[in-house]
């Protein structure tokens, strides 16, 4: 049985859907069987990322109405055999979705799969109220900035009166991905450092990922990142996808610069 | 010479972020009345009240008042 994980942020832009792609395509490298569902429905855009746009057929707006199965509307990645992926559709908007619908997916795709990760769409409407509705765990992506971190707090909010999980009394585990991250900013005082971001939000840490120009890089090709092994965010996303197999995985400081020491010996002579 | 001792003593823009986010989120949090069990509350109360007269909708909202936490629920009745 399958584990269910939504990546949420309430703003949008932060990195989402990069990062449902990196740790989808990052469980399959471990060896996980792993399904990415884009819920942005209108929106359609994990597909782009992963570069299987040209391969969808079939979304799952028309398998949750039987108009197709889930055989024929799930597309393997090119990159792990072990990954997989259901559209978002692309001509509906986002009122099509039914909880009970929904719910009948989720159950069928936890027979198949060890993980299935909802992609949700922006925002704390209902389309983000169907993608947590019937999820077991939360990845909240922010990047170190005010609007973000404040979004991300109301998503939380949200995510904590109106899951399934939460109605039935048990909790619904919530770890943080702080994304973009520029350890010089940090250092010098100007970007916030992530226990700062923990202690707002009141969250456990998953991971951080570093600021980095190979990101566009890997999406102008629909190659995600995690596959460019000197990228450091795809490190940082191989690390990650690492401890959500089980691995114990030591939490990197990127938010030092590796002239960081450098730099004290250097600012103790001024 | 009062400018020159405020630019050592300049606060860094990161620790003004975390400050105002504190107070933002505080404020936000306070605002919700996102306790999991509202909604069907607010049905349970509008069944109730609909026995002895029409009811158009309900609100409910959080209310505080210095120490106390209020709920104020209010009743539109059908003309």
């Amino acid at each position: 049985m399958g584990i269910v994980i939504a990546v949420i942020s309430g703003k949008g832009g932060v990195g989402k859907t990069t990062a449902t792609a990196n740790l989808g395509l990052g469980i399959g490298l471990n060896n996980k069987k792993c399904v990415v569902v884009d819920f942005d429905i209108g929106q359609r855009n994990l597909d782009m990322i992963l570069g299987l746009e040209n391969r969808v057929v079939y979304d799952m707006v028309q398998v949750m109405d039987g108009e197709a199965n889930l055989k024929q509307a799930l597309i393997k990645s090119k990159a792990s055999e072990n990954l997989f992926f259901l559209a978002a559709s692309q001509s509906k908007d986002k009122s099509v979705l039914e909880s009970s619908k929904v719910e009948k997916l989720v159950v069928e795709l936890k027979e198949d799969f060890d993980f299935i990760i909802l992609d949700s769409p922006a925002g704390i409407e209902s389309g983000f109220e169907h993608t947590i509705e019937f999820a077991d765990a939360a990845i909240v992506v922010v990047n170190p900035e005010v609007s973000s971190i404040r979004d991300a707090d109301r998503a939380i909010g949200i995510l904590d009166s109106k899951s399934h999980k939460v109605k039935q009394g048990e909790e619904v585990a919530k770890y943080l991905i702080i994304n973009r991250i520029v350890a010089d900013m940090v250092e010098s005082g100007e970007m916030l450092k992530s226990e700062d971001i923990l202690d707002i939000l009141d969250i456990k840490l998953l991971g951080k990922i570093p600021e980095d120009k190979g990101v566009i890089d890997a999406s102008n090709q629909g190659k995600p990142v995690i596959l460019d092994k000197k990228s450091i965010a795809g490190q940082a996303y191989m690390r990650i996808a690492g401890r959500l197999c089980g691995k114990q995985i030591d939490m990197k400081d990127i938010e030092m610069c590796d002239s960081g020491i450098f730099k004290k010996i250097v600012g103790m002579f001024r | 010479m009062i400018s020159i001792f405020n630019f050592f003593r300049k606060k860094k823009s990161a620790s003004i972020a975390k400050d105002r986010l504190t107070i933002a989120i505080m404020s936000d949090r306070k605002d919700s009345t996102n306790y999991p069990f509202m909604d069907q509350m607010k049905e349970e109360i509008i069944e109730v009240v609909k026995k002895y007269i029409g009811v158009r909708g309900i609100e409910i909202k959080k209310e505080f008042d210095g120490d106390f936490e209020a709920l104020s629920i209010d009743v539109m009745l059908d003309k």
